[in-house]
């Protein structure tokens, strides 16, 4: 079994907070000789991943286009990269953007490859690649052996400030024609435009936004349903009762 | 009649709470939307070799039959149409590379409309997305069932629908199939009003053993076949705070300092089900505890981070940011300005009434 031929999909735009987990991805893929970085979107952004891409020592491949597509749309793009760069290992910079981990699993899909999402470290060792993931309320020690995608969360130094990217002449551009893909058909993935919405700023409208995130929890009482299975149980009732309008 | 399905977690033996409020949200959808729901967990077949997978810490089908018989009631409970139970030679981890091929049976076998996983159960991360990728679906992450509104704003009468925070939304009238993370169970209010109110605990009837009162059949697949070899689990150990996803508060060394914050910060981590997380310096008002000290401009990455104060801890990796005590800026999802104590007791307030 051959070393890996290592991909970075560092997604279609810049990272929403900080560029640390960028870096991170970066870092953990400059382990295996020859990785490349690959981005796709529009120029700001392909410049900036180019720029930190070369900071690192690494190459990288940008494939300029204005399209806002969804998990699967973005990832038939990324799969057609790896198979122009024959890349076997897919690494995804899971933390940059909460949207992007369900990239993995897409790109792993179009790609025939194994996944495995929550990588927080990344070690090469020959044909195979040892990661730690994080699942839960445990750590997996995992071997990954052949083609794989992998969604990495390994942050970067510390950055404040970060210089704003010139132009960057050593990413080599693709245009989605060259990969097979064409934009219309593309398109049916694509996501309609969204207004990012302002920051919540009353109570009211942050426990609404919080409360998706209440960890459920299991309350035992002996002897009868509780009320949340009662609720269950009547909505699946009235499902089962003959319509009154039916009965005439 | 379309099938809704909900794919059941265990937690030890028991489902796990996610998926039950997963299951919920399906009951009201499947019920507004006239589709069956399936309830589907897999399992190892208890008579079965562990095969290549036996170092990893395995999840069996409980074996006896009165813990089969509780598992059942309580799906049905929580009101499943129909069972599914997927048996597999190797043990059941978390992982894609592990349950895939059973879960691709599963899929197979119903050909689901609709496909909902708990966001916090442990499979749903691997699991949901390539579900979503396998039958082209599109997928919404951390949604609740809601009414829509109608032009006017107020609650209107059409079916249901899946809703995320983002505003994403997936109807009954929509073409293809979809997947859906569960953030949160539908309240009784879901089908009565524009906003969500929901409280997803969910009660888990202690069940006496014999028998239960609903005639529900399980239906047993078998699907041999082994896991994914190219994903080899070598071990597993208990992660660190920091590594862990689900929601943590940080907290800020002076808001620390303040007993009124110190006393709302943890009765918002007890309604949230939270980790308090902050340096040494503010574990020593007690707030933190031990083990949640997280050195300065360590990196998080939990799926909800509530800052209080300005904590040392670089919490950009958040999927989401709520500030409290500071103004927003690039990426927060929300901000509570003013006084720190009397903002985290009405949203530990507001969290406790739902």
């Amino acid at each position: 079994m051959t070393a890996p031929v290592v991909a970075v999909w560092l997604g279609n735009a810049a990272p929403v907070r900080s560029i640390r987990w960028l870096d991170g991805v970066l870092k953990a893929a400059a382990k295996f000789p020859g990785a490349t970085a690959v981005a796709a979107g529009e120029q700001d952004w392909l410049d900036l991943a180019a720029d930190r891409a070369a900071r690192l020592g690494l190459a990288s491949v940008g494939v300029p286009t204005d399209l806002q597509l969804d998990y699967l749309g973005w990832a038939q793009v990324m799969a057609a990269v790896a198979r122009q760069l024959g890349a076997t290992t897919v690494l995804v910079d899971e933390a940059s953007r909460p949207e992007r981990f369900a990239e993995v699993a897409a790109i792993a899909e179009l790609t025939d490859a194994a996944q495995l999402t929550r990588v927080i470290a990344l070690a090469p060792d020959a044909a195979i690649i040892h990661a730690s993931r994080a699942a839960g309320t445990t750590l997996q020690t995992v071997r990954v052996h052949g083609p794989a995608v992998i969604g990495v969360r390994i942050a970067g130094p510390p950055i404040e400030e970060y210089p704003t990217p010139a132009p960057s002449a050593s990413m080599r551009r693709i245009e989605l024609a060259t990969l097979g893909l064409d934009p219309v058909v593309l398109g049916h993935r694509a996501l309609p435009p969204r207004i990012t919405p302002p920051a919540r700023r009353t109570v009211e409208r942050v426990a609404d936004h919080i409360a998706l995130h209440i960890a459920p929890r299991t309350a035992r009482k002996a002897g009868k349903p509780g009320k949340r299975a009662k609720d269950a149980k009547d909505a699946k009732d009235t499902k089962d009762a003959p319509d009154p309008e039916d009965e005439d | 009649m379309a099938a809704v399905l909900v794919h059941i977690d265990l937690d030890d033996e028991r489902p796990h709470p996610s998926s039950l409020q997963a299951l919920a949200a399906g009951r009201t959808i499947a019920s507004s939307w006239g589709a069956t729901l399936y309830a589907a967990l897999i399992a190892q077949a208890p008579a079965r070799s562990p095969g290549p997978w036996s170092g990893a810490a395995m999840q069996r089908m409980p074996g006896n039959r009165k813990t089969i018989e509780a598992i059942r009631i309580t799906l049905v409970r929580g009101g499943a149409d129909k069972i599914v139970v997927a048996l597999i030679d190797g043990p059941v981890v978390p992982l894609w590379s592990a349950l895939g091929t059973a879960w691709q049976g599963v899929l197979d076998h119903l050909r689901p409309r609709l496909v909902l996983f708990g966001a916090d159960a442990p499979s749903a991360i691997e699991l949901g997305p390539r579900t979503g990728a396998r039958i082209g679906a599109r997928l919404v992450l951390r949604a609740r069932p809601m009414q829509p509104s109608n032009a006017s704003g107020t609650a209107g009468t059409a079916d249901l629908e899946l809703r995320d925070r983002d505003g994403s939304y997936i109807r009954m009238t929509d073409g293809g199939a979809a997947v859906c993370l569960i953030g949160a169970a539908p309240g009784p209010g879901a089908g009565a009003g524009p906003g969500p109110r929901s409280r997803p605990r969910i009660d888990v009837p202690d069940v006496p053993g014999a028998h239960g009162d609903d005639d529900i059949d399980v239906m047993m697949l078998e699907l041999p076949g082994g896991g994914d070899p190219r994903i080899e689990l070598a071990g597993t150990a208990p992660a660190e705070l920091a590594h862990l996803t689900g929601t943590m508060i940080a907290i800020g060394d002076a808001a620390a300092g303040d007993p009124e914050i110190v006393q709302a910060t943890a009765r918002l981590a007890k309604a949230l089900g939270a980790h308090v997380v902050g340096s040494a310096a503010a574990a020593a008002t007690g707030v933190v505890g031990t083990g949640a000290i997280v050195e300065r401009g360590a990196a998080l990455t939990p799926e909800l981070c509530i800052a209080i104060g300005a904590p040392s801890i670089d919490v950009a990796g958040s999927a989401s940011l709520i500030r409290i005590g500071t103004a927003g800026g690039k990426g927060v999802d929300g901000a509570l300005t003013g006084s720190v104590a009397e903002n985290l007791v009405e949203l530990a307030h507001a969290l406790e009434a739902r």
